[in-house]
């Protein structure tokens, strides 16, 4: 009587998980599938199947330009938020001043305050300054400041093992900072920048929130220019585009699965 | 000397590092914040003083404020009880999974959260839809006998975010079970506990702190959602953060669409400081 309530209890568990584990994957294999239908409205499963929407996404000059877009803005900004997450990273991991938990609640507070919030924050400011029109600026600034606390947790956790006598000894040995630096805390911390890197690159690729907000006329990003095209447009080229951005996802996951492991996500 | 010192030499401000970080984060997020402030408090009559909470208080004296907060935390509480009840069962079954199964399965989990939330809204329409699959299925199991309205409403919403939201719910779960001493479960079972009750009175209490964390998380997070609402839940169903944006951009009255914005602020540092001292307390009663 035990061991049947046991097994029809795990029973129970298993078939709860994976329901909601095919929750969690269905609306990716939906617009993966409904990609390839020959049809020209949207159904589950497609009647027929084809690459015609594909080459629609191909020829659109809209996917192209917000793709260049979404490309520079998250290289561009990819690139600052590492540098900044490197040297808040160094600040908390190695000081100890006055002040270092309101250093480390400032430079975490992208994560506290609503996307929203930031991005019509600084949409205010940039009217105000009269730089609205810059898209493309305002767009690296505001990635670069969201994506930054990305950066600073995977670099930090990625120092917070290593030893700080490694670094005295070679500096005694009349190695400069820089080389001290360069030469030693560097590779260690290289796993931690790679993470880091591209899960800056990721949000900001992927994000819709902030580009919104900050997205002028002619630098729109592929997610909100996607976004539009899904709200007025019902034919499936938008399938084929977030298709697409499933697959480049996709690329970036198993870049960190086979570099650094699932761990940088798992251990938030 | 094998455990290194955590601290270098320098225990004054390390000026030249920090100063670029701060300098960035003034200019981009303190000083846009302060001005939201400003132009949410502004009084609205020419004579009155700053700050003036008419604005603020405002938002939810009109009909549609109030609507939008009110829908606001109803949908942020339904996700975050379906996140709890769905995630648990997940999180139970990837611990006991063997290794190899529990890395495939960790992958379904975070996989989607990566994915940009303007193509998992994109998946729901089409499987909420009138033709798409979840009426079909409620069709073919005799539920309903003609499609409802699955999206544009606060079921697209609900069913938008808690995809959005139950992965931090699953991993939240899954950091405090897998600390769990498996002798722990081994001894109560050898003192003759059914396996109900160690699971009630071992699991269930061992994991109360990532369930704590986990519905923090997600509620704040459902509170804010921004792209899912929108794509899902249609012109007709605002919630605080696609108010904000109709207010911005398709009424112009930016003084209000500030005010949300500072409403929302003040709720997001509220749940971080909810969410810290609950985990300060969480680590030392349970170790």
């Amino acid at each position: 009587m035990g061991s049947l309530f046991l097994r029809s209890g795990r029973g129970l568990v298993t078939a709860m998980a994976v329901f909601w584990l095919v929750f969690l994957v269905a609306p990716i294999v939906v617009t993966l599938a409904s990609s390839f239908t020959s049809s020209t409205y949207l159904t589950f499963p497609p009647p027929g199947w084809s690459v015609r929407w594909y080459l629609s996404a191909f020829e659109s000059e809209w996917v192209w330009s917000t793709f260049w877009n979404s490309v520079v803005i998250a290289v561009v900004s990819t690139a600052i938020a590492v540098a900044l997450g490197i040297a808040a990273a160094r600040v908390l991991a190695r000081h100890r001043f006055y002040g270092r938990g309101a250093f480390e609640y400032a430079v975490l507070s992208p994560l506290i305050i609503p996307g929203v919030v930031v991005g019509f924050a600084l949409l205010n400011v940039s009217v105000l300054i009269e730089t609205q029109d810059a898209g493309l600026l305002n767009l690296i600034i505001g990635h670069t400041m969201v994506t930054t606390p990305f950066t600073l947790r995977s670099v930090w956790s990625s120092m917070a093992g290593s030893d700080i006598s490694l670094e005295e000894a070679a500096q005694s040995l009349g190695a400069t900072r820089w080389s001290a630096f360069w030469l030693i805390v560097f590779p260690l911390i290289v796993p931690g920048i790679v993470a880091g890197a591209i899960i800056a690159f990721t949000f900001s690729f992927n994000d819709v929130t902030i580009s919104a907000f900050l997205s002028a006329r002619e630098a729109r990003t592929l997610p909100v220019e996607l976004m539009s095209h899904i709200e007025y447009l019902p034919d499936p080229t938008p399938a084929a585009v977030s298709s697409l951005m499933i697959v480049i996802t996709l690329a970036f996951f198993l870049l960190v699965e086979r570099t650094v492991g699932l761990g940088v996500f798992a251990d938030r | 000397m094998s455990v290194g010192r955590a601290w270098g030499r320098g225990s004054r401000f390390p000026a030249s590092l920090a100063t670029p970080v701060l300098l960035a984060f003034a200019v981009f997020i303190v000083a846009p914040c302060v001005m939201l402030l400003v132009k949410g408090l502004e009084p609205a009559a020419e004579t009155g003083a700053w700050p003036d909470f008419t604005n603020v208080l405002g938002v939810f004296d009109s009909k549609v404020g109030q609507q939008a907060l009110n829908r606001t935390i109803r949908i942020s509480l339904i996700v975050t009880v379906i996140c709890m009840l769905a995630g648990y069962p997940v999180a139970l079954f990837i611990a006991r999974c063997g290794p190899r199964w529990r890395g495939l399965l960790l992958a379904v989990v975070i996989f989607p959260f990566l994915i940009s939330a303007v193509v998992r809204a994109f998946g729901w329409t089409v499987l909420l839809g009138d033709s798409g699959l979840a009426n079909k299925g409620l069709i073919a199991l005799g539920l309903i006998d003609r499609p409802i309205a699955l999206v544009q409403n606060e079921i697209g919403i609900i069913v938008g975010e808690t995809h959005l939201l139950m992965p931090y719910m699953i991993l939240s779960l899954l950091a405090v079970l897998q600390r769990i001493d498996p002798n722990l479960r081994h001894a109560a079972e050898s003192l003759g506990a059914s396996p109900v009750s160690v699971f009630w009175r071992i699991v269930i209490p061992l994991t109360l702190p990532g369930l704590l964390t986990g519905t923090l998380l997600v509620f704040s997070l459902a509170m804010t959602a921004f792209a899912t609402p929108f794509l899902l839940g249609g012109g007709r169903t605002p919630i605080l953060t696609t108010l904000l944006y109709d207010y911005a951009f398709t009424l112009f009255d930016w003084r209000l669409a500030a005010s949300i914005g500072i409403v929302l602020l003040v709720l997001g540092i509220l749940f971080v400081t909810v969410h810290r001292f609950v985990s300060s307390r969480g680590m030392r009663s349970y170790g």
